[in-house]
Protein backbone atom coordinates (compact mmCIF):
# COMPACT_ATOMS: atom_id res chain seq x y z
CA UNK A 1 0.00 0.00 0.00
CA UNK A 2 1.23 3.65 -0.94
CA UNK A 3 0.20 6.47 1.77
CA UNK A 4 -2.88 7.96 0.29
CA UNK A 5 -2.72 11.77 -0.13
CA UNK A 6 -3.29 14.11 2.74
CA UNK A 7 -6.68 14.83 1.09
CA UNK A 8 -7.54 11.22 0.63
CA UNK A 9 -6.46 10.58 4.43
CA UNK A 10 -8.87 13.36 6.08
CA UNK A 11 -11.60 11.43 3.91
CA UNK A 12 -11.40 8.93 6.08
CA UNK A 13 -10.64 10.53 8.89
CA UNK A 14 -7.16 9.23 9.66
CA UNK A 15 -4.62 11.94 10.49
CA UNK A 16 -2.00 11.94 8.16
CA UNK A 17 1.64 13.65 8.71
CA UNK A 18 3.78 14.95 5.94
CA UNK A 19 7.91 14.18 6.07
CA UNK A 20 9.62 16.98 7.52
CA UNK A 21 13.28 15.64 7.01
CA UNK A 22 14.68 12.13 6.24
CA UNK A 23 16.73 12.53 9.23
CA UNK A 24 17.20 8.80 10.05
CA UNK A 25 17.03 5.68 7.54
CA UNK A 26 16.55 2.16 9.10
CA UNK A 27 17.35 -0.97 7.62
CA UNK A 28 15.48 -4.04 8.95
CA UNK A 29 18.33 -5.80 8.50
CA UNK A 30 17.42 -9.10 10.14
CA UNK A 31 14.25 -8.98 9.24
CA UNK A 32 12.21 -10.72 12.40
CA UNK A 33 15.03 -13.22 12.56
CA UNK A 34 16.51 -13.52 16.02
CA UNK A 35 18.12 -15.74 18.52
CA UNK A 36 15.46 -15.14 21.55
CA UNK A 37 11.71 -15.05 21.73
CA UNK A 38 10.68 -12.27 23.77
CA UNK A 39 7.83 -11.77 26.16
CA UNK A 40 6.89 -8.24 24.53
CA UNK A 41 8.79 -8.29 21.00
CA UNK A 42 6.38 -6.12 18.82
CA UNK A 43 7.25 -7.67 15.84
CA UNK A 44 7.52 -11.36 16.85
CA UNK A 45 10.61 -11.72 16.16
CA UNK A 46 12.26 -15.28 16.92
CA UNK A 47 14.41 -17.87 15.64
CA UNK A 48 12.47 -20.22 13.43
CA UNK A 49 10.46 -18.60 10.72
CA UNK A 50 10.67 -15.40 10.45
CA UNK A 51 7.67 -13.45 8.96
CA UNK A 52 9.77 -10.49 7.50
CA UNK A 53 12.87 -12.03 5.50
CA UNK A 54 16.60 -10.19 5.90
CA UNK A 55 17.23 -7.71 3.69
CA UNK A 56 19.77 -8.84 0.93
CA UNK A 57 23.29 -6.94 1.27
CA UNK A 58 22.91 -5.26 -2.25
CA UNK A 59 19.56 -3.97 -1.12
CA UNK A 60 21.21 -2.19 2.31
CA UNK A 61 24.12 -1.15 0.13
CA UNK A 62 21.96 0.99 -3.07
CA UNK A 63 19.64 2.23 -0.25
CA UNK A 64 22.70 3.81 1.29
CA UNK A 65 24.31 5.36 -1.41
CA UNK A 66 20.87 6.78 -1.88
CA UNK A 67 20.62 7.73 1.98
CA UNK A 68 23.75 9.72 1.18
CA UNK A 69 22.45 11.57 -1.46
CA UNK A 70 19.26 12.87 0.59
CA UNK A 71 21.39 14.07 3.24
CA UNK A 72 20.31 11.41 5.62
CA UNK A 73 21.97 12.60 9.26
CA UNK A 74 21.56 8.78 11.08
CA UNK A 75 21.44 5.18 9.87
CA UNK A 76 20.30 2.27 12.14
CA UNK A 77 20.69 -1.34 11.65
CA UNK A 78 17.76 -3.16 13.33
CA UNK A 79 15.72 -6.39 13.07
CA UNK A 80 15.39 -9.24 14.90
CA UNK A 81 19.05 -9.65 15.81
CA UNK A 82 20.28 -7.97 13.41
CA UNK A 83 24.22 -9.22 14.32
CA UNK A 84 22.92 -12.26 12.75
CA UNK A 85 22.84 -11.29 9.14
CA UNK A 86 25.94 -12.60 7.49
CA UNK A 87 27.39 -9.46 6.21
CA UNK A 88 26.59 -7.61 9.68
CA UNK A 89 30.55 -5.94 9.67
CA UNK A 90 30.81 -5.02 6.12
CA UNK A 91 27.70 -3.28 5.81
CA UNK A 92 28.23 -1.26 9.31
CA UNK A 93 31.49 -0.60 7.98
CA UNK A 94 29.75 1.25 4.61
CA UNK A 95 26.98 2.86 6.77
CA UNK A 96 30.04 4.48 8.75
CA UNK A 97 31.52 5.92 5.32
CA UNK A 98 28.19 7.83 5.07
CA UNK A 99 26.35 8.39 8.12
CA UNK A 100 26.49 7.56 12.28
CA UNK A 101 25.26 4.30 12.36
CA UNK A 102 23.72 2.70 15.50
CA UNK A 103 22.83 -1.15 15.80
CA UNK A 104 20.02 -2.45 17.92
CA UNK A 105 20.53 -5.56 19.59
CA UNK A 106 19.99 -8.00 22.33
CA UNK A 107 23.74 -8.18 22.90
CA UNK A 108 23.78 -12.15 23.52
CA UNK A 109 26.10 -12.59 20.47
CA UNK A 110 28.62 -9.59 21.68
CA UNK A 111 31.47 -11.75 22.70
CA UNK A 112 35.10 -10.89 23.03
CA UNK A 113 36.12 -11.22 19.17
CA UNK A 114 33.30 -9.48 18.05
CA UNK A 115 33.59 -6.78 20.59
CA UNK A 116 37.08 -6.37 19.18
CA UNK A 117 35.73 -5.95 15.38
CA UNK A 118 33.50 -3.76 16.77
CA UNK A 119 35.73 -0.98 18.45
CA UNK A 120 38.20 -1.23 15.38
CA UNK A 121 35.29 -0.40 13.07
CA UNK A 122 33.85 2.56 14.93
CA UNK A 123 38.06 3.77 15.48
CA UNK A 124 38.22 3.85 11.80
CA UNK A 125 35.47 6.17 11.01
CA UNK A 126 34.88 9.98 11.40
CA UNK A 127 31.18 8.99 12.78
CA UNK A 128 29.62 7.69 16.58
CA UNK A 129 29.10 3.85 15.92
CA UNK A 130 26.56 3.35 19.22
CA UNK A 131 25.14 -0.30 19.88
CA UNK A 132 22.04 0.12 21.82
CA UNK A 133 21.87 -2.94 24.01
CA UNK A 134 17.94 -4.14 25.22
CA UNK A 135 17.84 -4.75 29.23
CA UNK A 136 14.62 -5.20 30.09
CA UNK A 137 15.04 -4.89 33.99
CA UNK A 138 17.58 -3.80 36.51
CA UNK A 139 17.51 -7.87 37.78
CA UNK A 140 17.78 -10.87 36.02
CA UNK A 141 14.58 -12.18 37.58
CA UNK A 142 12.85 -8.92 35.66
CA UNK A 143 14.97 -9.15 32.75
CA UNK A 144 14.89 -13.15 31.92
CA UNK A 145 11.40 -13.26 32.45
CA UNK A 146 11.25 -11.35 29.51
CA UNK A 147 13.43 -12.12 27.27
CA UNK A 148 15.17 -16.00 28.94
CA UNK A 149 16.74 -17.51 31.24
CA UNK A 150 20.46 -16.39 30.89
CA UNK A 151 20.62 -13.63 29.04
CA UNK A 152 20.52 -10.74 31.73
CA UNK A 153 24.27 -12.41 32.43
CA UNK A 154 25.10 -12.57 28.55
CA UNK A 155 23.81 -8.45 27.93
CA UNK A 156 25.49 -7.66 31.20
CA UNK A 157 28.76 -8.76 30.12
CA UNK A 158 28.21 -7.09 26.54
CA UNK A 159 28.11 -4.10 28.23
CA UNK A 160 30.81 -4.28 30.19
CA UNK A 161 32.72 -5.83 27.08
CA UNK A 162 31.45 -2.62 24.78
CA UNK A 163 32.42 -0.29 27.68
CA UNK A 164 36.17 -1.20 28.09
CA UNK A 165 36.81 -0.58 24.54
CA UNK A 166 35.20 3.01 25.05
CA UNK A 167 32.00 2.21 23.16
CA UNK A 168 30.13 2.99 25.56
CA UNK A 169 26.46 1.51 25.03
CA UNK A 170 23.05 3.04 25.00
CA UNK A 171 21.27 0.97 26.97
CA UNK A 172 17.55 0.68 26.01
CA UNK A 173 14.40 -0.75 28.26
CA UNK A 174 10.69 -1.34 28.06
CA UNK A 175 9.25 0.20 31.17
CA UNK A 176 5.78 -0.67 31.96
CA UNK A 177 6.00 -4.97 31.55
CA UNK A 178 7.00 -5.70 35.39
CA UNK A 179 3.70 -5.47 37.34
CA UNK A 180 5.25 -5.64 40.65
CA UNK A 181 5.22 -2.03 42.74
CA UNK A 182 8.97 -0.57 42.94
CA UNK A 183 9.96 1.77 45.13
CA UNK A 184 12.09 3.73 42.42
CA UNK A 185 11.53 4.22 38.49
CA UNK A 186 13.34 1.47 36.46
CA UNK A 187 15.98 4.55 35.06
CA UNK A 188 17.47 4.79 38.68
CA UNK A 189 17.58 0.92 39.38
CA UNK A 190 18.96 0.19 35.75
CA UNK A 191 21.81 2.92 36.18
CA UNK A 192 22.84 1.80 39.67
CA UNK A 193 22.52 -2.18 37.99
CA UNK A 194 24.63 -1.10 35.01
CA UNK A 195 27.37 0.72 37.29
CA UNK A 196 27.46 -2.06 40.00
CA UNK A 197 28.17 -4.45 36.54
CA UNK A 198 31.19 -2.70 35.44
CA UNK A 199 29.37 -0.36 33.13
CA UNK A 200 31.87 3.18 33.51
CA UNK A 201 28.92 5.14 32.35
CA UNK A 202 25.93 4.18 31.71
CA UNK A 203 23.50 5.48 28.95
CA UNK A 204 19.79 4.74 29.50
CA UNK A 205 16.67 5.14 26.80
CA UNK A 206 13.50 4.31 28.80
CA UNK A 207 10.92 2.70 25.63
CA UNK A 208 7.14 2.42 26.11
CA UNK A 209 4.88 -0.92 25.85
CA UNK A 210 4.02 -1.00 22.12
CA UNK A 211 0.31 -2.57 21.61
CA UNK A 212 1.55 -4.89 18.76
CA UNK A 213 3.05 -8.08 18.11
CA UNK A 214 3.18 -10.45 21.19
CA UNK A 215 2.11 -7.33 23.04
CA UNK A 216 -0.75 -7.15 21.20
CA UNK A 217 -4.13 -6.54 23.67
CA UNK A 218 -6.16 -6.43 20.57
CA UNK A 219 -6.76 -2.48 21.61
CA UNK A 220 -8.50 -0.72 18.44
CA UNK A 221 -8.91 2.95 19.16
CA UNK A 222 -6.83 4.60 16.35
CA UNK A 223 -6.10 8.77 16.33
CA UNK A 224 -7.90 11.05 14.74
CA UNK A 225 -7.16 14.38 13.00
CA UNK A 226 -8.36 15.80 16.03
CA UNK A 227 -5.47 14.61 18.06
CA UNK A 228 -2.70 16.36 16.16
CA UNK A 229 -4.45 20.11 16.95
CA UNK A 230 -1.57 21.82 18.41
CA UNK A 231 1.27 19.21 18.40
CA UNK A 232 4.38 19.00 16.77
CA UNK A 233 3.70 16.19 14.31
CA UNK A 234 7.60 16.34 13.58
CA UNK A 235 8.52 14.93 16.33
CA UNK A 236 7.14 12.02 15.00
CA UNK A 237 9.08 8.96 13.77
CA UNK A 238 7.36 8.91 10.60
CA UNK A 239 7.95 12.85 9.91
CA UNK A 240 11.88 12.19 10.44
CA UNK A 241 12.51 8.99 8.88
CA UNK A 242 12.04 5.55 6.69
CA UNK A 243 12.75 2.14 6.78
CA UNK A 244 14.27 -0.07 4.32
CA UNK A 245 12.73 -3.62 5.25
CA UNK A 246 11.87 -6.71 3.10
CA UNK A 247 8.95 -5.69 0.37
CA UNK A 248 9.70 -2.30 0.32
CA UNK A 249 9.90 1.19 2.54
CA UNK A 250 7.95 1.42 5.34
CA UNK A 251 7.46 4.51 7.28
CA UNK A 252 8.72 3.69 10.64
CA UNK A 253 10.53 0.97 12.98
CA UNK A 254 7.46 -0.05 14.51
CA UNK A 255 6.05 -1.27 11.64
CA UNK A 256 8.03 -2.52 9.40
CA UNK A 257 6.90 -4.98 7.00
CA UNK A 258 3.54 -4.28 7.81
CA UNK A 259 1.11 -3.36 4.52
CA UNK A 260 -0.53 -0.45 5.99
CA UNK A 261 3.07 1.48 6.78
CA UNK A 262 4.43 0.68 3.53
CA UNK A 263 4.99 3.95 1.57
CA UNK A 264 6.77 2.45 -1.61
CA UNK A 265 8.21 -0.04 -3.09
CA UNK A 266 11.77 0.26 -4.31
CA UNK A 267 13.84 3.75 -3.82
CA UNK A 268 13.64 6.02 -0.93
CA UNK A 269 12.93 8.67 -3.25
CA UNK A 270 9.63 7.54 -4.21
CA UNK A 271 8.66 6.85 -0.42
CA UNK A 272 8.88 10.35 0.69
CA UNK A 273 4.93 11.47 0.63
CA UNK A 274 2.89 11.68 3.53
CA UNK A 275 1.77 8.81 6.11
CA UNK A 276 -1.55 8.31 7.61
CA UNK A 277 -1.22 7.41 11.10
CA UNK A 278 -3.51 4.33 10.69
CA UNK A 279 -2.09 1.86 13.07
CA UNK A 280 -3.04 1.42 17.23
CA UNK A 281 1.07 1.80 17.76
CA UNK A 282 0.83 5.60 16.44
CA UNK A 283 -1.58 6.18 19.24
CA UNK A 284 1.32 5.15 21.53
CA UNK A 285 3.80 7.13 19.32
CA UNK A 286 1.48 10.44 20.03
CA UNK A 287 0.56 9.89 23.46
CA UNK A 288 4.26 8.69 24.77
CA UNK A 289 5.74 11.10 22.20
CA UNK A 290 8.28 7.60 21.86
CA UNK A 291 11.23 8.26 19.41
CA UNK A 292 12.99 5.18 17.96
CA UNK A 293 16.01 7.49 17.43
CA UNK A 294 18.82 7.68 20.07
CA UNK A 295 17.83 11.26 21.23
CA UNK B 1 25.22 43.06 3.56
CA UNK B 2 27.41 44.54 6.24
CA UNK B 3 30.75 46.18 4.96
CA UNK B 4 33.15 43.26 3.85
CA UNK B 5 36.09 42.42 6.53
CA UNK B 6 38.60 39.61 6.42
CA UNK B 7 38.99 38.67 9.54
CA UNK B 8 36.09 37.96 12.37
CA UNK B 9 35.38 36.12 15.46
CA UNK B 10 32.68 33.64 16.31
CA UNK B 11 31.78 32.90 19.47
CA UNK B 12 29.11 30.00 20.80
CA UNK B 13 27.37 29.96 23.88
CA UNK B 14 27.94 32.43 26.21
CA UNK B 15 25.81 31.01 29.20
CA UNK B 16 25.77 33.91 31.11
CA UNK B 17 29.68 33.80 31.67
CA UNK B 18 30.66 37.65 31.51
CA UNK B 19 34.67 36.66 32.84
CA UNK B 20 35.07 34.43 30.13
CA UNK B 21 33.72 36.54 27.26
CA UNK B 22 35.17 40.06 28.62
CA UNK B 23 39.03 37.64 28.41
CA UNK B 24 37.28 36.34 24.77
CA UNK B 25 36.76 39.83 23.72
CA UNK B 26 39.73 41.37 24.63
CA UNK B 27 41.77 38.63 22.65
CA UNK B 28 39.82 38.52 19.61
CA UNK B 29 40.72 42.53 19.68
CA UNK B 30 44.42 41.51 20.15
CA UNK B 31 44.28 39.53 17.40
CA UNK B 32 42.95 41.74 15.26
CA UNK B 33 39.37 40.56 14.73
CA UNK B 34 37.62 43.19 12.80
CA UNK B 35 33.67 41.84 13.88
CA UNK B 36 32.45 40.05 16.50
CA UNK B 37 29.76 37.48 16.08
CA UNK B 38 27.46 35.47 18.41
CA UNK B 39 25.89 32.30 17.57
CA UNK B 40 23.26 32.44 20.58
CA UNK B 41 22.81 31.19 24.53
CA UNK B 42 23.19 34.63 25.72
CA UNK B 43 22.35 32.79 29.03
CA UNK B 44 22.21 29.25 31.18
CA UNK B 45 24.23 27.65 32.80
CA UNK B 46 26.47 30.76 34.66
CA UNK B 47 25.46 33.20 37.05
CA UNK B 48 24.81 36.65 35.13
CA UNK B 49 22.66 36.91 32.22
CA UNK B 50 22.25 40.34 32.36
CA UNK B 51 25.93 41.23 32.37
CA UNK B 52 26.45 40.17 28.74
CA UNK B 53 24.66 42.28 26.69
CA UNK B 54 26.72 45.18 27.79
CA UNK B 55 29.62 43.57 27.11
CA UNK B 56 28.15 42.61 23.67
CA UNK B 57 27.10 46.03 22.91
CA UNK B 58 30.77 47.39 24.00
CA UNK B 59 32.53 45.51 21.63
CA UNK B 60 29.93 45.77 18.56
CA UNK B 61 29.06 42.05 18.50
CA UNK B 62 26.27 41.07 16.55
CA UNK B 63 24.18 37.79 17.46
CA UNK B 64 21.91 35.34 16.57
CA UNK B 65 19.31 33.97 18.69
CA UNK B 66 20.05 30.57 20.60
CA UNK B 67 17.17 28.38 21.78
CA UNK B 68 18.06 29.43 25.39
CA UNK B 69 17.17 33.08 24.10
CA UNK B 70 14.10 32.11 22.75
CA UNK B 71 12.58 30.31 25.55
CA UNK B 72 13.93 32.93 28.05
CA UNK B 73 12.40 35.70 25.55
CA UNK B 74 8.86 33.85 24.76
CA UNK B 75 8.90 32.57 28.89
CA UNK B 76 8.55 29.47 27.44
CA UNK B 77 8.38 26.43 30.14
CA UNK B 78 11.67 24.84 29.61
CA UNK B 79 15.42 26.39 27.68
CA UNK B 80 14.20 23.93 25.02
CA UNK B 81 17.75 22.55 24.61
CA UNK B 82 16.41 19.02 22.98
CA UNK B 83 17.63 17.12 25.75
CA UNK B 84 15.68 13.53 26.52
CA UNK B 85 17.44 11.97 29.19
CA UNK B 86 15.79 12.41 32.63
CA UNK B 87 19.49 13.16 34.19
CA UNK B 88 19.96 15.84 31.57
CA UNK B 89 16.49 17.35 31.66
CA UNK B 90 16.95 17.85 35.55
CA UNK B 91 20.06 19.86 35.48
CA UNK B 92 18.41 21.64 32.45
CA UNK B 93 15.31 22.95 34.76
CA UNK B 94 17.68 24.32 37.71
CA UNK B 95 19.64 26.12 35.37
CA UNK B 96 16.78 27.79 33.51
CA UNK B 97 14.88 28.64 36.19
CA UNK B 98 17.58 30.54 37.60
CA UNK B 99 18.29 32.33 34.17
CA UNK B 100 14.67 32.96 33.84
CA UNK B 101 14.90 34.46 37.75
CA UNK B 102 17.45 36.45 37.13
CA UNK B 103 17.25 38.19 33.72
CA UNK B 104 15.58 41.72 33.59
CA UNK B 105 12.53 42.88 31.10
CA UNK B 106 15.30 44.58 29.12
CA UNK B 107 17.21 41.59 28.55
CA UNK B 108 14.51 39.47 27.54
CA UNK B 109 13.39 42.27 25.21
CA UNK B 110 16.77 42.35 23.24
CA UNK B 111 16.83 38.58 23.62
CA UNK B 112 13.15 38.27 21.30
CA UNK B 113 14.81 40.99 19.36
CA UNK B 114 17.67 38.68 18.14
CA UNK B 115 17.64 37.05 14.35
CA UNK B 116 17.15 33.34 13.58
CA UNK B 117 20.08 33.23 11.20
CA UNK B 118 22.53 35.89 10.07
CA UNK B 119 24.33 35.91 6.20
CA UNK B 120 27.74 37.83 6.25
CA UNK B 121 30.97 38.11 3.94
CA UNK B 122 34.35 37.45 5.26
CA UNK B 123 36.39 38.27 2.12
CA UNK B 124 34.80 36.57 -0.77
CA UNK B 125 33.55 33.98 1.47
CA UNK B 126 29.68 33.98 2.59
CA UNK B 127 28.82 32.96 5.46
CA UNK B 128 25.57 31.90 7.44
CA UNK B 129 25.57 31.80 10.80
CA UNK B 130 22.61 30.37 13.16
CA UNK B 131 22.79 28.98 16.60
CA UNK B 132 21.58 25.01 16.23
CA UNK B 133 20.97 24.23 12.84
CA UNK B 134 19.51 25.94 9.75
CA UNK B 135 16.47 23.75 10.32
CA UNK B 136 16.38 23.81 14.17
CA UNK B 137 17.49 26.11 16.83
CA UNK B 138 18.24 23.26 18.85
CA UNK B 139 19.42 20.31 16.87
CA UNK B 140 22.83 19.33 18.18
CA UNK B 141 25.39 19.13 15.10
CA UNK B 142 28.12 16.86 16.90
CA UNK B 143 31.24 16.58 15.01
CA UNK B 144 30.70 12.74 15.01
CA UNK B 145 27.14 12.66 14.10
CA UNK B 146 26.95 15.27 11.49
CA UNK B 147 27.63 13.36 7.63
CA UNK B 148 29.21 15.67 4.85
CA UNK B 149 26.36 14.53 2.41
CA UNK B 150 24.28 16.67 4.93
CA UNK B 151 26.27 19.56 5.03
CA UNK B 152 26.97 19.74 1.29
CA UNK B 153 22.93 19.73 1.19
CA UNK B 154 22.74 22.50 3.42
CA UNK B 155 25.29 24.48 1.80
CA UNK B 156 23.66 23.79 -1.88
CA UNK B 157 20.29 23.84 -0.83
CA UNK B 158 21.13 27.67 1.11
CA UNK B 159 23.21 29.02 -0.78
CA UNK B 160 26.69 29.53 1.30
CA UNK B 161 30.02 28.90 1.48
CA UNK B 162 30.54 28.29 5.18
CA UNK B 163 28.16 26.86 7.58
CA UNK B 164 28.70 27.99 11.08
CA UNK B 165 26.74 27.11 13.97
CA UNK B 166 26.89 26.08 17.98
CA UNK B 167 24.44 25.00 19.88
CA UNK B 168 26.68 21.45 21.40
CA UNK B 169 29.51 23.69 23.17
CA UNK B 170 31.82 21.33 21.44
CA UNK B 171 34.10 23.06 18.53
CA UNK B 172 34.97 21.19 15.33
CA UNK B 173 35.46 22.60 11.58
CA UNK B 174 35.52 20.25 8.10
CA UNK B 175 36.56 21.47 4.85
CA UNK B 176 34.28 19.66 2.90
CA UNK B 177 35.00 18.21 -0.82
CA UNK B 178 33.14 20.97 -2.49
CA UNK B 179 35.41 23.31 -1.02
CA UNK B 180 32.82 24.39 1.47
CA UNK B 181 33.49 24.40 5.26
CA UNK B 182 31.54 23.75 8.20
CA UNK B 183 32.36 25.30 11.64
CA UNK B 184 30.70 24.51 14.92
CA UNK B 185 31.95 27.43 17.14
CA UNK B 186 31.95 25.34 20.35
CA UNK B 187 31.29 27.67 23.93
CA UNK B 188 32.32 31.04 24.84
CA UNK B 189 30.82 30.36 28.73
CA UNK B 190 31.87 26.27 29.26
CA UNK B 191 34.94 24.45 28.97
CA UNK B 192 35.50 21.87 26.18
CA UNK B 193 35.21 18.74 28.38
CA UNK B 194 38.99 18.85 28.32
CA UNK B 195 40.47 18.76 31.69
CA UNK B 196 41.50 22.42 31.68
CA UNK B 197 39.47 25.70 32.69
CA UNK B 198 40.21 27.34 29.39
CA UNK B 199 37.32 28.53 27.04
CA UNK B 200 37.39 28.47 23.22
CA UNK B 201 36.59 30.81 20.58
CA UNK B 202 36.76 30.78 16.60
CA UNK B 203 38.90 33.20 14.24
CA UNK B 204 37.80 33.34 10.51
CA UNK B 205 39.93 34.76 7.97
CA UNK B 206 39.81 35.21 4.58
CA UNK B 207 43.85 35.28 3.16
CA UNK B 208 41.97 34.65 0.75
CA UNK B 209 42.06 31.28 1.03
CA UNK B 210 39.60 30.09 4.60
CA UNK B 211 41.20 30.04 7.48
CA UNK B 212 40.05 28.51 10.84
CA UNK B 213 41.40 28.67 13.80
CA UNK B 214 40.73 27.32 17.41
CA UNK B 215 41.83 29.76 20.28
CA UNK B 216 41.79 28.83 23.65
CA UNK B 217 41.70 31.78 26.22
CA UNK B 218 42.32 31.10 30.19
CA UNK B 219 40.30 33.54 32.13
CA UNK B 220 39.57 34.30 35.79
CA UNK B 221 37.52 30.78 36.04
CA UNK B 222 37.55 30.56 39.93
CA UNK B 223 36.73 33.81 40.35
CA UNK B 224 33.26 32.60 38.06
CA UNK B 225 33.31 29.80 40.36
CA UNK B 226 33.03 31.78 43.41
CA UNK B 227 30.24 33.96 42.17
CA UNK B 228 28.10 30.27 41.13
CA UNK B 229 28.52 29.19 44.39
CA UNK B 230 27.64 32.60 45.66
CA UNK B 231 24.73 31.95 43.56
CA UNK B 232 23.59 28.50 44.65
CA UNK B 233 24.41 27.28 41.05
CA UNK B 234 24.65 23.19 41.33
CA UNK B 235 27.91 22.19 42.58
CA UNK B 236 27.99 19.94 39.37
CA UNK B 237 28.49 23.15 37.09
CA UNK B 238 31.43 24.65 39.65
CA UNK B 239 32.82 21.69 39.13
CA UNK B 240 32.92 21.91 35.34
CA UNK B 241 34.00 25.46 35.79
CA UNK B 242 36.85 24.67 38.24
CA UNK B 243 38.17 21.18 36.15
CA UNK B 244 37.05 21.81 32.33
CA UNK B 245 34.90 18.38 32.75
CA UNK B 246 31.15 18.22 31.93
CA UNK B 247 29.58 16.81 34.82
CA UNK B 248 25.72 17.40 33.84
CA UNK B 249 23.78 17.42 30.39
CA UNK B 250 26.68 14.18 29.37
CA UNK B 251 23.56 12.28 28.07
CA UNK B 252 23.37 13.75 24.88
CA UNK B 253 26.51 13.08 23.92
CA UNK B 254 27.48 10.61 21.19
CA UNK B 255 29.68 7.76 21.76
CA UNK B 256 33.25 9.51 20.53
CA UNK B 257 32.61 12.52 22.04
CA UNK B 258 31.00 10.95 25.65
CA UNK B 259 34.35 8.94 25.46
CA UNK B 260 36.73 12.02 25.27
CA UNK B 261 35.24 12.89 28.81
CA UNK B 262 36.08 11.94 32.06
CA UNK B 263 32.37 11.06 33.20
Amino acid sequence: MIAPSMSEARATCLPAVPLHDLRAVWFQLAGTLCNLSCRHCFNSSGPRDPWLAPLESAVVRAHLEEAESLGVREIYFTGGEPLLHPDILPLLEAALAVAPTTVLTNGTLIDDGLADRLAILAAGSAYSLEIRLSVDGATAEEHDAIRGRGTFGRVLAAARRLSLRGLHPIVTAVEGLDRTPRAEPLYGRLRATLRAAGVERPRIKILPVLPLGRCDGGESRRLSPADLDGVDTDRLECAQARVVAAGGIYACPILAGLAVARVGTARLTDALGPVTLAHRACVTCHETALTCRNA
Amino acid sequence: MPERVSRIALLGGIYANDLALQAVLADARQRGAEAIHCLGDLGGFGPHPDAIFPLLDAAKAECVQGNYDLAVAQGAADCGCGYTDPRDNAFARVSYAYTVRHTSPVTRRRLAALPPQRRILVGAWRLLLVHGSPRQINEFLWESTTPDGLLERWCRQLDTDVLCFAHTGLKWHRALASGRHAINAGAVGRPENDGTPRVWYTLVTATPDLQVEFVPVAYDHEGLARAMERASLPPEFVETIRTGWWTSCLEVLPVKERARGAY
